[in-house]
């Protein structure tokens, strides 16, 4: 009998050392755009997913009990922070009782903190809508930015995972050179896009049309976080008959009605882009994305 | 006075604090306004014919280091020309325990059910369903610990207990060092990307001895106390919500749904003597800045009167229509239908009310 024990003991040991051992780090990403990158740069040592897909509004999330239950179980969690997911990750972290996560722990890593954001309000006050005391948190649509977020996160995968540490430098050494090869594809195929303009939703495309040099000279929001108003729409009409612009820019998950009224009434043309990873078909990774969003804005005329 | 110096020392900072989101020198600050106008006394409600306030709320709340949280509500009411200040919540958390655990300790709102753990200004309807206004008080708190721990399951599962004081329930008094003991438990998961659902079972045991109530009717509460006692209640919650694509930002369907029973009422009361209610609720938000509501609940009470019970019925049907200027606004139409035995004031109403909601922002429960 007591052989058996210690052989079922040896047995369990066994397994819970390959276990260790092979367990994926389980990485909680906040929005798509990030689960790509841990993925990109985590490869088969990781497992990855995300608490939101790209059809919802990162600010509109409920901690419901399914992501509790991923928030318990992560290592890891990948958000933006600057306050995106302030309606529903501080309640996620408190909820999901996960020691490794809370705020200033290993694993928790927010990608606004790794990079200066930018359109930080000068004065905060809810008159001017739902304005983020950070600045701006729709940061993945800067690829400079987005190199250095994944750098600080590859840093963060070393740390965490230090057995793997020469994997986790090889990942990001072949995802920096690749990346760096495209933005010099992304840009000769902007140049096109210089000095166009764009009327635009909401403030998440800043990143992206500062990057390629595209004016906004309008958001169909009359103020962020409230949806477009009759009175506001008629105001940027008379704005878009004096200021031309080329394109109205919307993300896949925002509501269309606005921007069909201002299309047809002003004859601009509307332009739905891929706000994140899984956004399009094509966009499958962060690569896809910028892919696809730098060629059907080439389309603009 | 010595409200206006307590409110004074909390509203100072407000102005510096409203700047920047929570550190070590500016916890997260936020006001609830709510205010209404409403055409009727009615029965078993605080909110009487013509305007007044609800539930206007100064809340603060901040990480107290990496493992503690703390939080404190005061509660303003006013009941004919007085201001009462009261302390709602005023308590402690733990943050990421090992095991799942999760401790609260001070003053909180008990876990059970589906509604009572929610802070009334995120409700969908201008007063909580009349089983609750009943048997809870509208929302039950009191000053005690929890211990809730999270299953290793692959669903949502949690398990807790809580043991109150007890003295903010019905009809307790006396020396018991522990008067309410309450067990709960929630299951919830995703259908789809489109559907969640939680469901929950509580059980709370009173151990207070059961003293001689208020009659309904003469109390207008001033008290958050409950108006009917018991010394056992077992309630069952169930909850789901659809929003197209997960996107809860243009659309969004919440069916809720409670059921209370309570028994051992007194030490008079037969197996026959027990109150029961039970309400549902359907909200559908169908534009991102509208929504209308239907409600429809029942409550069936016994009324204790020296020896013996007097029978009380309320059966209440609820419309609501509510318009959000932004996530922090909301103006709320109502009209609520009585029908019942027993309660004087069974009456009709159309409700008017606003619910602004200042500073921090509010956390999405589910």
């Amino acid at each position: 009998m007591n052989f058996k024990k210690s052989q079922i003991a040896l047995l369990l040991l066994g397994w819970l050392i390959s276990n260790a051992a092979f367990a994926k780090l389980d990485i909680l990403a906040c929005e798509p755009e990030w689960r790509s990158l841990a993925e990109l740069l985590g490869g088969d040592k990781v497992d990855v997913t995300s608490a939101t897909t790209a059809f919802q509004d990162p600010h509109h999330i409920e901690a419901r009990p399914s992501l509790i239950v991923k928030a318990r179980n992560a290592d890891l969690i990948f958000c933006t922070g600057a306050e995106l997911e302030i309606g529903w990750l501080p309640l996620l972290l408190t909820k999901s009782a996960n020691p490794r996560i809370q705020a200033s722990q290993l694993g928790n890593f927010l990608a606004s903190n790794q990079v200066e954001l930018i359109e930080k309000p000068a004065t905060l006050d809810r008159s001017q809508g739902d304005v983020h005391a950070a600045g701006n948190p729709h940061v993945h649509w800067d690829p400079y930015r987005l190199l250095k977020i994944a750098e600080a996160f590859s840093e963060r995968l070393k740390r965490i995972d230090a057995a793997n540490k020469d994997y986790y430098q090889q990942r990001y050494s072949a995802f920096a050179s690749r990346w760096n090869e495209s933005i010099d594809k992304w840009e000769s195929l902007a140049t096109s896009l210089q000095a166009k303009k764009a009327i635009v939703y909401h403030k998440n495309w800043s990143y992206l049309l500062n990057w390629l040099e595209v004016e906004i000279i309008g958001d169909l929001e009359p103020k962020p976080g409230i949806p477009p108003t009759s009175a506001h729409l008629a105001d940027l009409l008379t704005n878009t008959n004096y200021n031309k612009p080329d394109v109205i820019l919307i993300a896949n998950y925002q509501d269309k009605k606005g921007a069909l009224w201002l299309s047809k009434k002003s004859g601009v043309p509307i332009l739905e882009l891929p706000f994140t990873v899984g956004g399009s078909k094509a966009a499958d990774n962060l690569f896809t994305l910028y892919d696809d969003a730098l060629s059907r804005l080439n389309q603009i005329r | 006075m010595k409200y206006f110096r307590l409110l004074s020392y909390l509203i100072l900072p407000f102005g510096i604090v409203l700047k920047v989101s929570a550190n070590p020198a500016n916890p997260d600050v936020s006001f609830i306004l709510d205010g209404f106008y409403k055409t009727e006394d009615t029965a078993l409600s605080k909110r009487g014919r013509s305007f007044g306030l609800g539930h206007t709320e100064l809340s603060l709340q901040s990480a107290v280091d990496d493992r503690f949280i703390g939080k404190l509500t005061t509660v303003l009411e006013s009941h004919d020309g007085e201001t009462e200040v009261e302390l709602e919540e005023a308590f402690l958390n733990t943050v990421g325990l090992p095991l799942g655990l999760d401790i609260r300790a001070g003053r909180f709102l008990s876990q059970v059910g589906y509604l009572n753990s929610h802070h009334t200004h995120s409700d969908h309807f201008a007063e909580r369903p009349a089983v609750y206004r009943a048997l809870l008080g509208a929302h039950y708190f009191d000053d005690g610990l929890r211990i809730n721990t999270l299953l290793p399951t692959p669903f949502f599962w949690r398990i807790g207990v809580e043991t109150f004081k007890g003295n903010q329930l019905a009809g307790g008094e006396g020396d018991e060092s522990v008067g309410v003991y309450t067990f709960n438990t929630k299951l919830g998961g995703d259908i789809s990307v489109s559907n969640s659902w939680q469901f929950g079972a509580s059980y709370i045991r009173h151990k207070l001895k059961v003293m001689e109530e208020e009659h309904e009717g003469h109390d207008h509460g001033h008290s958050h106390n409950a108006g009917y006692s018991a010394e056992k209640l077992y309630m069952l919650d169930a909850v789901w919500k659809w929003a197209p694509l997960g996107n809860a930002r243009n659309r969004q369907l919440i069916l809720s749904a409670e059921y209370i029973y309570a028994d051992d009422l007194n030490e008079y009361a037969t197996d026959d003597d027990t109150h029961e209610g039970w309400y549902a609720s359907l909200v559908y938000r169908f534009r991102p800045q509208w929504a209308v509501g239907i409600r429809q609940g029942e409550v069936e009470l016994k009324q204790a009167h020296d020896d013996h019970f007097h029978d009380q019925t309320l059966e209440e049907t609820d419309l609501m229509v509510s318009w959000s200027r932004s996530h922090f606004s909301t103006i709320r139409l109502q009209y609520s239908r009585q029908q019942g035995v027993g309660f004087e004031n069974v009456k009709d109403s159309v409700s008017l009310q606003y619910v602004m909601s200042i500073g921090a922002h509010g956390a999405h429960e589910f």
